[in-house]
């Protein structure tokens, strides 16, 4: 049997791909608090999605309880910072905390300059903390595919709280939104003019906004405008989040951010939301595993591939359409499915 | 393991000065396709191999400018042995003779560059290491 780099079985098995198993010792070492297996673990995820299923299998039992906040905002305004004061804020309340820093990889070389540990620099060699830098890869949202993956490594590694900065790129970006159970949006006094052209949908999905740099002129005019934008209303009808100022530089309104996030982690919790948002995940889950599973097995069909090919070729000849060849394609992939049941 | 962009930590330990040079470098190898986490200046030994450690990285590039270049890469290597990560490149740059290198050579300390030498140098010698340091198993 050939074991990879992190002592994952590679063999493939018959039936959808290779299918690997984590070793037994690496597996006791991550629950033991092994840093490095669990760093490992991460790049697993990261760089090889078929290993997915088979390391997140073993994870059982070991997620769902933990709080995954997205700290999200145009570029600059002092996301990583106040991940670090937030980090360290909560674990000084007793949670473990994972911190998830996503960067733009290039979309021309594929390469990424991550800074953030600039910022985070506090706590590095603090067992409460563990701390991992992501480049975007394909992700365009803002975040990089495998950052929900990477965030249920870390929860099944002991940590109950996971902060995911995202990439600063242009406005806020969207993806946190589907894998943060709340949303941090920070701006800063310069970004006054911009609320407007803040991406549609992250004014009405954060869940507090904190206004940093409040130690530069423009401050509360921002705060105004916010105020004045919820105070609209309109079809949005959601209640205005906390808004907050805070000045990393000058440690104002630092102990507020980190009570605030408590507080609204501790009603998440207790007003059952927290569950709701897990099971709706579960419901996107099994619809995308359903999906998937269909397609390998579709495609696992001898001369699948070339089947396509050739049923599109042929109508782009004949100005046909493709919904018979789809329809007769799934009903094969039904009746195989049935077959191996009986 | 799949194919996946090289990953490089790169800080500067001690306590002098700017990171100019450290920056230029880790440029250079986003340029070149690698995943660059930089880490700024003020680091400690301690500190460069712990992120390391968590970033799972594969090369840790050090900019040396102090002199004190010997103490710094000889801690760090015996620091990423002692946490298992004596499978990985330590590299770096600075002023530093040939008998230094040599010396350091002999820890496991890999090829350092000059502020002279092309940015692209290091480059090329990153992926020449890791075509041919295949990664041990845990
Ligand atoms: N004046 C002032 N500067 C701050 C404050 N907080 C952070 N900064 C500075 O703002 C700059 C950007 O901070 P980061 O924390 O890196 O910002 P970021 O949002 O994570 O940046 P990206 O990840 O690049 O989008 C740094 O130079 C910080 O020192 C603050 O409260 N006041
Ligand atoms: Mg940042």
């Amino acid at each position: 049997m050939s074991t990879d780099s992190v002592g994952i079985h590679t063999d493939s098995v018959p039936g959808v791909g290779p299918q690997p198993a984590l070793s037994a010792e690496l597996w006791q070492a991550f629950l033991a608090g092994d840093r490095r297996v669990c760093a490992r673990l991460i790049s697993k995820v990261e760089n090889d999605p078929r290993s997915v299923p088979a390391i997140r299998e073993r994870f059982a039992g070991r997620l769902g309880q933990a709080i995954r906040i997205g700290v999200t905002g145009p570029p600059g305004v002092g996301k990583s910072t106040l991940c670090s004061v937030i980090a360290l804020g909560l674990a000084e309340r007793q949670h473990r905390v994972g911190v998830i820093a996503v960067d733009p990889s290039s979309p021309f070389t594929g390469g990424a300059f991550m800074g953030d540990r600039v910022r985070m620099e506090r706590f590095v060699g603090d067992d409460r903390i563990f701390m991992r830098s992501l480049a975007s890869r394909e992700g365009r949202g803002g975040l990089s595919p495998a950052t929900p993956y990477v965030a249920d490594v870390i929860e099944a590694f002991g940590m109950d709280r996971i902060l995911i900065e995202t990439v600063g790129v242009g406005q806020a970006e969207l993806d946190v939104l589907n894998c943060a159970d709340l949303v941090v949006l920070v701006l800063q006094p310069s970004t006054g003019d911009a609320i407007q052209s803040l991406k549609a949908g992250i004014m009405e999905a954060a869940d507090l906004i904190v206004v940093n740099k409040s130690d530069l002129p423009g401050a509360d005019t921002v705060l105004q405008s916010l105020r004045f934008v919820y105070s609209l209303g309109g079809a949005k009808a959601r209640k205005a989040p906390p808004l907050l100022a805070t000045s990393a530089q000058q440690t104002e309104g630092l102990d507020e951010l980190v009570d605030t996030i408590e507080r609204l982690a501790t009603s998440l919790v207790e007003s059952g939301r927290h569950r709701e948002l897990r099971q709706a995940r579960l419901v996107d889950e099994i619809r995308r595993g359903i999906q998937q599973e269909l397609w390998e097995r579709f495609l696992s069909q001898t001369e699948a591939e070339s089947a396509i090919q050739k049923v599109a070729a042929d109508l782009a000849e004949s100005g046909g359409m493709a919904y018979d060849f789809v329809r007769a394609a799934c009903s094969q992939v039904e009746l195989r499915v049935r077959e191996k049941r009986d | 393991m799949s194919e996946h962009p090289i990953k490089v930590v790169v800080g500067k330990p001690g306590l002098d000065g700017h990171d100019r040079g450290a920056k230029v470098v880790a440029r250079a190898l986003v340029e070149a396709g690698m995943e660059v986490v930089y880490l700024g200046l003020r680091q400690t030994p301690e500190s460069i191999v712990a992120a390391a450690l968590e970033e799972d990285a594969d090369v840790i590039g050090l900019s040396v400018l102090s002199g004190a270049h010997m103490t710094h890469f000889t801690r760090v290597r015996a620091l990423m042995e002692e946490n298992g990560l004596g499978d990985r490149l330590l590299t770096g740059g600075g002023i530093i003779p040939t008998k230094d290198q040599e010396t350091l050579s002999k820890l496991g300390v890999g090829k350092l560059f000059g502020p002279g030498d092309d940015p692209n140098a290091i480059v090329g010698y990153i992926h020449e290491w890791m075509a041919t340091h295949p990664r041990g198993d845990v």
